[in-house]
């Protein structure tokens, strides 16, 4: 009896330990459609052109959530350039351990129109992440960002 | 000859046995619930370190073709690089194939050394509390939900006389809807 407890316990604490293992390929949602992929600095340049119908993008992870692994930043083949996938909470929980893995994320590019208020709490959030100098009052128009709202997303190793 | 059928005793078998087969899955979702109750403190699924680090050389380096080897030395970090990125013109990142991120401030000659570690079984725990498994767990987690639901409603037919739920102690049953009600109205409205 005392072996069947042991060796239990011993299984349980595998198969959750296992759930950590470092996959070469992890999909999200449908996974990612490579056929459609854009450069994430062609999108940013001219965003309307990808508005109506689903892109795919590629690029490293730069950041990712750290309390709910809701959104994650991929690196642009331009400098100082990131794209946000951001999902529904729960929806896909993207993984902190994946920084620095390519991803590619398939889904809808979505216009998020700031107001005056928003547009200076955003541009003071990015100089305070910069930690550069910023004046509040120097925002006098509004802005656009635009992020990736995916139904698939393939990390690799 | 019918049978007759002992309900109160077949009542605590099953609460018993199921109770027995709860446990684990209980475990696991109230430790996750407490660690994911407060992830506006912590990080409930990794063990974020950062080690900082001063190295004056980094602005006049920075352009060498062997700029990253030479800093992963300088570091002592024997690993190699897996990506980098400009966030800005004064901040470099790198990404080691041991999961380190080196957070460079090209300006102030700052390296930050950040590992980001999964927390041992707890970053389990949170996957199965949040279903990242999906699938098959989403149908055995409901499972599981109506086994506490058998074990709470069981629970009340388990003991009869003075200690049973028709005596005093029926209160506390009482207090259990009370206590998540009375939350509901102050905080809700």
């Amino acid at each position: 009896m005392r072996f069947l407890n042991t060796a239990l316990a011993v299984i349980l604490i595998v198969t959750l330990s296992l759930i950590n293992v470092a996959y070469a390929e992890r999909n999200f949602g449908t996974g990612a459609d490579m056929t459609q992929l854009a450069k994430i600095s062609s999108i940013l340049a001219a965003p309307e052109r990808y508005m109506s119908s689903p892109i795919t993008v590629e690029g490293a992870i730069v950041k990712v959530c750290s309390k709910r692994g809701c959104w994650m930043e991929l690196a642009s083949d331009k400098k100082f350039q990131t794209l946000r996938i951001k999902v529904r909470d729960g929806d896909m929980v993207f993984p902190m351990a994946a920084m620095g893995k390519v991803a590619y994320a398939t889904g809808q590019l979505k216009a998020l129109e700031l107001s005056l208020e928003q547009s200076k709490k955003y541009l003071a959030y990015l100089a305070q992440e910069n930690d550069e100098q910023f004046d509040v009052n120097s925002v006098t128009q509004t802005m656009t960002i635009y992020e990736l709202s995916p139904t698939g997303v393939t990390i690799k190793d | 000859m019918a049978i007759k059928i002992n309900w109160f005793k077949l009542n605590r078998s099953l609460h018993r046995d199921i109770g027995y087969f709860c446990i684990g899955l209980t475990l696991i979702f109230a430790i996750s619930g407490i660690a994911l109750n407060h992830v506006d403190d912590w990080n409930p699924n990794y063990q974020v370190t950062q080690q900082r680090h001063f190295i004056p050389d980094i602005n006049t380096k920075i352009d060498n073709d062997d700029f990253e080897s030479w800093l992963l030395s300088e570091l002592k970090l024997d690993t190699s690089v897996k990506a980098r990125f400009w966030e800005s013109p004064k901040k470099y990142k790198i990404f080691t194939k041991h999961n380190h991120t080196l957070l460079i401030d090209t300006q102030k000659n700052n390296v930050v050394i950040e590992q980001v570690t999964p927390r041992f079984l707890l970053k389990s725990f949170n996957f199965l509390h949040l279903n990242e498994a999906k699938s098959a767990w989403t149908y055995f987690s409901d499972l599981y939900a109506a086994m506490l639901i058998y074990l709470a409603l069981s629970a009340l037919f388990m003991v009869k006389g003075k200690n049973g739920v028709k005596s005093l102690r029926g209160l506390l049953v009482l207090a259990g809807f009370c206590v998540p009600a009375a939350f509901v109205i102050i905080y809700s409205y």
